[in-house]
């Protein structure tokens, strides 16, 4: 699961701006915080970490959360890679509408031709 | 990088891409609008795209594949929220109509003479992501935070 899929759920944003803010919170920490059971936030969690989006180490019976920085720069890159498709896409638009318009003041012009033979 | 481009990215969520194209903006709306002409350039380079549904009116939803060059399908789900021809089309997209939307879009076009200036505008449906994680500060923040644990846990 890429970065931007795992934060399509809002409890994972919530989640992921409380390390920004906070830098390290455990697990219990994390849950106080919702209105939801241990498993479920401890799922999210679970996807956050898969996405590389948090980080987890265990320091005796706790688990502590904080952001990992891989899946940030992940971010950085999807955004650099979204405004290269759409550059692309706009190449291709231009092209596309230029041989269209070409093809059409053909026609236009074949029809024309036709009319002053005809 | 251009003026503009700087500017959105200091607005942090928003990721803006500006293009002059050489045709009138009837014609350019067009291609927007009408799915005879989408398939023909959406692409990216390398990719199919698959329109399943097209329905352009506002509340309309556009359902459609990108085929990836490697075989991939990229599902993507879209629901127009405003439609002014021939200036501006928005809509909200995501990749499913049971998942979040990821993205709220905006195309305008603006007539310059035979030309037409696109600007697409996105903006992420993520805002607590890109206004406090994307800044720096933020993370280098969590981990000095680390680095202090580290230190207390060490007994430094």
């Amino acid at each position: 699961m890429n970065s931007f899929t795992a934060l399509a759920d809002s409890t994972r944003r919530d989640i992921v701006s409380m390390l920004a803010r906070k830098g390290e919170l455990t697990a219990g920490e994390i849950c106080k915080r919702f209105e939801m059971t241990a498993p479920a936030i401890s799922q999210h969690l679970n996807v956050l970490k898969e996405a590389r989006l948090v980080r987890m180490r265990k320091d005796a019976q706790r688990r502590i959360y904080s952001l990992n920085e891989a899946g940030i720069s992940e971010i950085e890159t999807w955004v650099a890679e979204v405004k290269a498709i759409w550059h692309e896409r706009f190449d291709a638009l231009d092209d596309y509408l230029q041989k269209l318009q070409g093809k059409e003041k053909r026609n236009v012009r074949r029809r024309k031709n036709q009319r002053e033979q005809g | 990088m251009s003026a503009d481009e700087r500017i959105s990215e200091s607005k942090d969520r928003e990721i803006v891409v500006e293009r002059l194209i050489h045709t009138p903006r009837a014609l350019v709306f067009k291609a927007f609008s009408d799915v005879e002409h989408i398939g023909n350039w959406w692409g990216p380079n390398g990719f199919k795209t698959t329109t399943h549904e097209f329905d352009f009116r506002i509340g309309g939803v556009w359902r459609h594949t990108m085929h990836g060059p490697d075989g991939t399908d990229y599902p993507n789900y879209s629901v127009f929220t405003e439609i002014r021809e021939p200036e501006l089309i928005s809509y909200n997209c995501g990749t499913s109509p049971d998942e979040k939307f990821w993205f709220h879009s905006t195309i305008s076009f603006e007539a310059r003479g035979n030309d037409t200036n696109v600007r697409l505008r996105l903006l992420l449906a993520s805002t607590d992501l890109y206004q406090e994680v994307i800044k720096h500060g933020a993370v280098e923040g969590g981990q000095q935070t680390l680095e202090r644990l580290e230190k207390h846990l060490l007994g430094d």
